[in-house]
């Protein structure tokens, strides 16, 4: 048996889906075909067994001869050995067949789609890709393992046929016409019964993944309630599916009494004709068993048949989605002849054209944002996720290679997500690194707690998609695992928005000396965060409108509705909190119900955004351009425009 | 960490099935009726067969043989007209049956206690609903009728064999021994086999569902390698859970196909020298012959459908267990809570006798008031340790008097044991020493549906139920009139996206439905809550996922809706706790400071560094 996963399994043909399924085959024509050979025999097997049985009752019994009988006797036991050594050996290469189709299209999938990275989400829904490993697979390997059955009901078919007409050419030609007919009149039947079954799978689909809900939300509904509305609805759904299944159920108790029928009318046929040969001397009472025999046998060749055509359908649906998935290209196109990256830093490690955003090398920077695009935005452009015009020690992002991109800048956002495994690797997939170096990091990741509580310590394994770990464990886990991964420039999305504003501090405090001499961009709302920053680059609706230090630029009543979050401003401005002028009166109520705090100071129209134009953001691009080192004094917008 | 939920024993699942089996005693009756007459008249063929051949060989007329022939036909027809309603009968009653079994299951694992959930993580439970439910189905569906028939027709089968020839029905018998022994070997490997390479078949699935949902941070992290690694290592378990189960059937297999050819063998040869002997006629050995064909096929099933029944035992046996912890004490089945909840107008009379039961002289869950006119009994915490894991407590001594109508804010550290403390006390866990009681009576004692309208708690997990916005907000009261939900959603400022979603409140959201950022999904919760209404609120980091200016003003909004109700915040923005009327900093399993935050930030300990560093104050 081939060894399985392959170390290799090959570039994929994805031109159609047919031609998906052929490179299949030819990836594995060699079992495809041994399992043929072995699948004729099995089948030859117990087509010869009538004509066996035929013989035995002629030759032994109708003449009384003990010799015959036992020789017959010995030819079916033999036909039987063989039928069952043959069987199993079929059975052992459909297995390998189905595994090798079903496993290769697993590794050609997660190998595309890490190739893809995060153009794959985009492009597809994930879900699609889950499909494929879920139920599409298996469907490929159906429409592999088939062809032994398939090769010996043709060969078995064809022998039984010859074997009909040489004995009675009338009764050769009813059985043979007889059977595909049987098959095909039960074919239609086949569809209503799959439409209805379909029906009902879809439904007991939709109701799992009710209980599933019920199950996530098991937690909420302990909070607040709603038990047993859930329970009256979940047994409504159930209904619903008993319902379906009872139309199942009609439709299937009527197949089946037909499989019974339709055969079993032939079968009598078959006996009543043979038996008026057989008076008349034309057949033999034991070759009228073996036709009897060789009726009932016809069926099996024939439906494995029509089951070859519907896997055959159902392997080029599945092949459909795989080659959907293996067609989509990278979004951003490699550059043909890359430029080299500077090994050294000049003052400005990342320009960003578009916003004014200059990011000074081995510096901590925090980039407040307000407005849109959104700081996950601009972080993607960066990090060349997006298309954009930025320049990494001088060179523009897209001439550079992909992969040279990803090794030196690191984009970590909110999305980041843990793997399954152990933490050691999660934090180190290079495992290169030792426990003291780990442990530095998790603990400017404020997670040493994280690590006293897991039961192994590094060595303990994490759940898929870090769910056995809190959100804002999880969050400090990805914090440690991209300090660790030590890039040129490491470019952090909100790193602390589910962690407590203790802990936030503790991050704050270490960050910079984690990464001291490498440069760190937080784009973050946190004052907490921005308070360490060497720089804090306030960057509104697009363009840079501020720099300088948190103290500093706390002055600015903009800013300040960002990072204190109208902490002692109760309006902190029209363009900052639309929903706050957009329900007046509720707010007027909320301050009457709460009736603490909030009794600080109302700017007039919370000016300090509104006058900033084109101009005045160009001026201050200019400004900041020229002076890369990004002296401590705040530039204001408002000062500018005044 | 985590603990499996418990299984069934055996004799539980026996003791289940035959409870099952009498529920429906007429359906059951019916259908094995009916399927013992279809097994019956699909026996008349072979026998009519044997006699035509025998006939023939006798010489006889075209008449016979006619006759002979429209006797089988009309066996045939009735076969499969019996078979017809036999099935009918039998797919609707496992239809019936596995719907409710799976309501049942669902049933407990609404009652079951969140502290065990939570234990064992949703993952295990998930497994039970999906796939345990989903094998179950297939047991009940396929495996339980098509055994019965199996066995029905066999054993008839037999009987018929032996009404042809006592003598030419012995030889089948040899095939017994080799059968028997090696379907108990196979069995006894099969199930754990079939469960490893279902587990290690979903490794699979969920090692590819991480790659592409993780897509970015693949690319990112730059994971590429390590993904390709993960996944050919589960297919390389997978393979090799594949080749046990193969190599099983390596063996079963072919045992048992040289099982059914050796009785018709036996059978010819046995038969034959009978005849020969003149001991038996032609016709009862043709006979023989194809009824020990015949019984090929339903022995075949029977023996493959029996590691079916094994796997939908085992099923059933995970689902029965999750009952087999303690469910939360509900007033709807708890004749006690329901009586209690009689009483509550006053009388306390019944109360008495079982507040001996409680501890430290504390009232029972009886006579505890229900007050209805919104003034919320003191929630008090004395002496409160807990721990998750024996001997290591997170919680180390906690005496806090919440006042009604106050605003608490619980700030600290990460671990610190916020959010188990608010848990103790929304009642969700029960304390290991020290109590947590309202208005004198212990929490937990409380039935579940009393508790919650006394204590609610909303956590920062966000999960949106499939269904319509108001279904989802409705859930604590389901009779809840539109114009309700709509003051709720407003309440925690959501009413105006909700109504741009495409069909308003109808819209269908959570899995599969429109999607709603977290943010609106915490909205959702606090709308709930607000529905809910209870006398006392945990919030836990119940808005952490909202643009925090937008969270302030949703906060006092929702302050106004709330006036007057008690409410304890754990949150991680300052902002909350400086609206607060006190402010308790929890630090290691304890209150380390505790008061109005003017006077901590005047204190100038742990909090006012906090506060300072928020305002870039060194």
């Amino acid at each position: 048996m081939r060894r399985l996963p392959l170390a290799d399994p090959g570039i994929p043909v994805h031109r159609s889906p047919a031609a998906y399924l052929r490179w299949l085959v030819r990836k594995q024509a060699g079992t495809i075909l041994v399992a043929m050979c072995f699948g004729i025999a099995w089948m030859l097997a117990q087509a010869l067994m009538p004509a066996a049985i035929g013989q035995a009752i002629d030759a032994g019994l109708g003449h009384r001869d003990t010799r015959a009988l036992l020789d017959w006797a010995t030819v079916l036991f033999g036909l039987g050995v063989v039928q069952a050594a043959a069987g199993v050996m079929r059975h052992r290469l459909a297995v390998s067949n189905f595994l090798t189709a079903a496993y290769r299209t697993v590794q050609v999938v997660t190998r595309h789609s890490v190739r893809l990275g995060a153009t794959l989400p985009k492009r597809v829904a994930t879900g699609e890709v889950v499909t494929v490993g879920a139920t599409d697979i298996a469907q490929l390997g159906n429409a592999l393992d088939i062809s032994g059955r398939l090769a010996g009901s043709v060969v078995s078919f064809v022998t039984v046929a010859i074997i009909l007409l040489a004995t009675s050419v009338p009764l050769g030609l009813l059985v043979l016409i007889g059977v595909p007919v049987l098959v095909l009149a039960i074919g239609p039947m086949l569809k209503p019964l799959h439409r209805r079954q379909q029906a009902q799978r879809e439904l007991a689909g939709d109701l799992t993944t009710y209980a599933n809900d019920i199950v996530h939300g098991l937690r909420v509904l302990r909070g607040v309630g709603g038990e047993e509305v859930f329970a009256r609805r979940y047994a409504t759904r159930s209904q619903r599916v008993r319902a379906a299944g009872y139309r199942v159920a009609g439709v299937e108790s009527t197949l089946d009494a037909t499989q019974i029928l339709l055969p079993g009318v032939f079968v009598v046929l078959v006996t009543w004709l043979g038996a008026r040969f057989a008076l008349t001397g034309v057949i033999s009472p034991g070759q009228l068993v073996a036709f009897y025999g060789y009726a009932a046998f016809l069926v099996q060749p024939l439906s494995t048949l029509t089951e070859a055509a519907d896997n055959l359908t159902r392997g080029l649906v599945a092949a459909r989605r795989v080659v959907r998935i293996l067609d989509i290209e990278p979004e951003l196109p490699e550059p043909e002849t890359p430029d080299p990256v500077p090994d050294e830093p000049g003052e400005v490690e990342l320009a960003d054209a578009a916003s004014g955003v200059r990011i000074a090398a081995g510096s901590l920077t925090v980039l407040v944002v307000s407005g849109q695009p959104s700081a996950a935005r601009l972080a993607d452009r960066l990090g060349r996720y997006t298309a954009g015009s930025v320049l990494f020690r001088g060179v523009p992002l897209d001439r550079l290679p992909t992969a040279e991109v990803r090794r030196r800048i690191l984009v970590s956002d909110t999305g980041s997500r843990l793997f399954a495994g152990p933490l050691r690797a999660e934090l180190d997939p290079s495992g290169a690194l030792g426990d003291e170096r780990i442990l530095a990091a998790l603990g400017a990741a404020s997670g040493a707690d994280i690590l006293a509580g897991l039961p192994d310590g590094l060595d303990t394994a994490i759940e898929e998609r870090g769910r056995s770990v809190s959100g804002g464990q999880q969050q400090r886990l990805v914090l440690a695992r991209a300090l660790l991964a030590d890039p040129d420039v490491l470019i952090l999305v909100e790193p602390t928005s589910a962690v407590d504003a203790h802990t936030e501090a503790r991050i704050a405090a270490r960050l910079a000396e984690f990464r001291t001499g490498r440069t760190t961009v937080v784009l973050t709302e946190s004052p907490l965060l921005a308070d360490r920053a060497d720089t804090v680059l306030f960057v509104s609706d697009g363009v840079l409108a501020a720099a300088g230090s948190h103290a500093e630029l706390l002055a600015d009543p903009a800013y300040r509705a960002v990072v204190l979050r109208g902490e002692d401003d109760d309006r902190p401005g029209a363009a900052a909190d639309p929903v706050a002028d957009a329900d007046a009166d509720a707010d007027a109520d909320a301050d009457a119900g709460v009736g603490v705090g909030a009794a600080g100071r109302r700017p007039g129209a919370a000016g300090a955004g509104a006058g900033r134009s084109g101009t005045a953001a160009e001026e201050r691009i200019g400004a900041v351009a020229g002076d890369p080192t990004l002296p401590a004094e705040p530039r204001r917008a408002a000062e500018v425009t005044e | 960490m985590t603990v499996q939920l418990p299984v069934a024993t055996p004799a539980q699942v026996r003791r289940y099935a035959r409870t099952l089996a009498r529920r429906h005693p007429k359906a059951l009756a019916t259908a094995l009726v009916l399927h013992a007459l279809a097994a019956i008249a699909g026996l008349g063929a072979p026998r009519l067969l044997g006699n035509l051949v025998q006939a023939v060989q006798d010489g006889t007329t075209r008449v016979t043989v006619d006759k002979v022939a429209l006797a089988i036909a009309a066996f045939v027809i009735g076969q499969s007209v019996l078979t017809r309603f036999a099935r009918l009968v039998s797919f609707r009653l496992g239809e019936r049956v596995l719907a409710e079994l799976r309501e049942e299951f669902v049933r407990r694992v609404l009652a079951l206690p969140l502290s065990t959930v939570e234990r064992a993580g949703t993952g295990d439970l998930l497994t039970r609903t999906s796939r345990d439910v989903d094998a179950l189905a297939r047991t009940v569906r396929f495996a339980v009728p098509e055994t019965l028939i199996a066995l029905v027709t066999t054993v008839l089968t037999l009987g018929a064999l032996a009404l042809v020839g006592p003598l030419v029905a012995l030889p089948c018998l040899i095939a017994v021994p080799i059968l028997w022994a090696s379907t108990r070997w196979y069995l006894r490997r099969a199930t754990a086999g079939y469960l490893r390479e279902n587990a290690a078949y979903s490794d699979v699935n969920e090692g590819l569902a991480e790659t592409v949902e993780g897509a970015r941070t693949v690319e990112a992290m730059r994971l590429a390698r390590q993904r390709i690694r993960r996944t050919d290592g589960d297919i390389g378990r997978s393979f090799a859970a594949e080749r046990y189960t193969l190599w099983l059937r390596s063996v079963w297999f072919p045992a048992a196909e040289v099982s059914y050819v050796i009785p018709v063998v036996a059978t010819l040869l046995v038969g034959g020298l009978l005849y020969t002997h003149g001991m038996a006629s032609l016709g009862q050995v043709t006979a023989a012959t194809l009824y020990v064909q015949q019984l090929i096929d339903p022995v075949d099933r029977l023996l493959s459908w029996l590691d079916e029944l094994q796997v939908g035992g085992a099923s059933l046996a995970r689902l029965l267990g999750v009952s087999a912890g303690s469910a939360e004490p509900r007033s709807a089945d708890d004749p006690d809570g329901v009586r209690s909840a009689a009483d509550s107008a006053g009388s306390a009379g019944s109360a008495e006798a079982r507040s001996a039961d409680d501890s430290d002289g504390a009232r029972s869950a009886a006579d505890y008031p229900r007050a209805g006119a919104g003034v919320a009994p003191a929630l008090v915490a004395t002496g409160v340790h807990y721990s998750y894991v024996d001997g290591r407590d997170v919680l180390r001594g906690i005496d806090l008097t919440v006042r009604p109508g106050e605003r608490l804010a619980m700030v600290g550290p990460s671990g610190a044991g916020k959010s188990t403390l608010g848990r103790l006390l929304a009642g969700i866990h029960p304390p290991r020493a020290g109590s947590v009681t309202i208005g004198g009576v212990p929490l937990v004692s409380l039935p579940l549906d009393r508790r919650r309208r006394e204590v609610a708690l909303v956590t920062q997990e966000h999960h949106v139920f499939v269904g319509t916005v108001a279904d989802n907000v409705s859930l604590p009261r389901p009779d809840a009139t539109e114009a309700e939900v709509r003051a709720a959603l407003r309440a925690v400022d959501a009413l105006g996206w909700a109504d741009a979603l495409p069909d308003g409140l109808g819209t269908l959201v959570g899995s599969g439905g429109t999607e709603l950022s977290a943010a609106q999904a915490q909205q959702l919760a606090l709308a709930r809550l607000v529905l809910a209404d209870p006398h006392t609120l945990v919030l836990d980091e119940a808005t952490s996922l909202i643009d925090p200016r937008a969270a302030r003003h949703l906060e006092r909004s929702l302050g106004a809706v709330l006036a007057g109700r008690t409410v304890i915040a754990i949150a991680h923005r300052l902002h909350t706790a400086h609206d607060a009327d006190r402010v308790a900093v929890v630090a290691d399993g304890r209150i380390v400071e505790l008061g109005p935050h003017a006077d901590l930030v005047a204190a100038g300990g742990d909090y006012a560094a906090l506060w300072d560093s928020w305002h870039g104050r060194h």
